[in-house]
């Protein structure tokens, strides 16, 4: 199952991209994909780190669907 | 529109409309919700064309936040600021702001507008602007949703100050 993956800010330095598509197994969770996205790009433990899927704010524990947008970005500093 | 909507007040509970206007939204676009609007925009922004935007008949005082760049924090020298967001997501979670503001407030409608891109010093980032029939509660309402929409939009800035720049990231939800 494909899940696109977005980046903003701090994360898309850390990671060198604003947008990658992962293969996941289905009904991987968030924190689950989370953890194999930071193991492909370690830059991004330096920080903390909020998700979001399909544009609402997630907590982790989340199962994922094909097609999913998962949102990963730092505490927001708009203003 | 204000009048069709009071003749609609006469037939219909009010708080029916509103739902039925909430379910057709589209959360990809520009938010344009009754009386109230959120915008992104790299455009630079006219405060006082935004405030009289949310001016209605039945209102009496609109308080207007114009949040701008600061070229000093804490003896650091701001050179420009970058402003990124995720704008489909930021659009929505300023809208559910403004719905919670109508909730806990006396007030008509809000635009709130935010700019992206690079900004230079003095130039503004945010202008919120609240309209109400008294200004006390404009001016509440004003206060919450800037300080709700700095820890809650999905909205970063990236400070280029003298020796370097960073991503600012704010307090965790």
């Amino acid at each position: 199952m494909k899940v696109q993956v977005l980046f903003f800010g701090a994360t898309a330095d850390a990671v060198g991209e604003k947008e990658i598509k992962i293969d996941l197994e289905s009904k991987t969770k968030v924190t689950d994909a989370f953890e194999q996205i930071v193991s492909a790009y370690p830059n991004l433990q330096k920080h903390t780190l909020l998700f979001a899927l399909n544009q609402e704010y997630a907590h982790g524990n989340e199962t994922l669907n094909e097609g999913d947008e998962l949102g990963i970005f730092t505490a927001v500093s708009g203003g | 529109m204000k009048a069709t909507n009071s003749v609609f007040l006469l037939l219909f509970p009010a708080g029916k409309i509103e739902m039925a206007d909430r379910e057709h939204l589209n959360p990809q676009s520009k938010i344009q919700n009754s009386d109230d609007f959120f915008e992104l925009t790299t455009s630079s922004l006219d405060v006082g064309a935004i405030a009289r935007r949310v001016v209605l008949p039945e209102c009496g005082a609109t308080v207007s936040l114009d949040g701008y760049v600061r070229q000093w924090t804490k003896g650091r020298e701001t050179l420009y600021l970058v402003y990124e967001a995720y704008e489909p997501m930021a659009l929505r979670e300023m809208e559910k702001l403004v719905e919670q503001a109508h909730a806990q407030f006396e007030i008509a409608s809000v635009g709130i507008v935010h700019r992206l891109g690079k900004l230079e010093i003095g130039e503004t980032s945010v202008v919120i602007s609240v309209a109400a029939a008294h200004r006390r509660a404009a001016f509440e309402a004003c206060e919450w949703l800037i300080k709700e929409l700095k820890r809650t939009v999905p909205i970063w800035k990236k400070e280029v100050y003298v020796g370097g720049e960073l991503w600012v990231e704010g307090e965790k939800l």
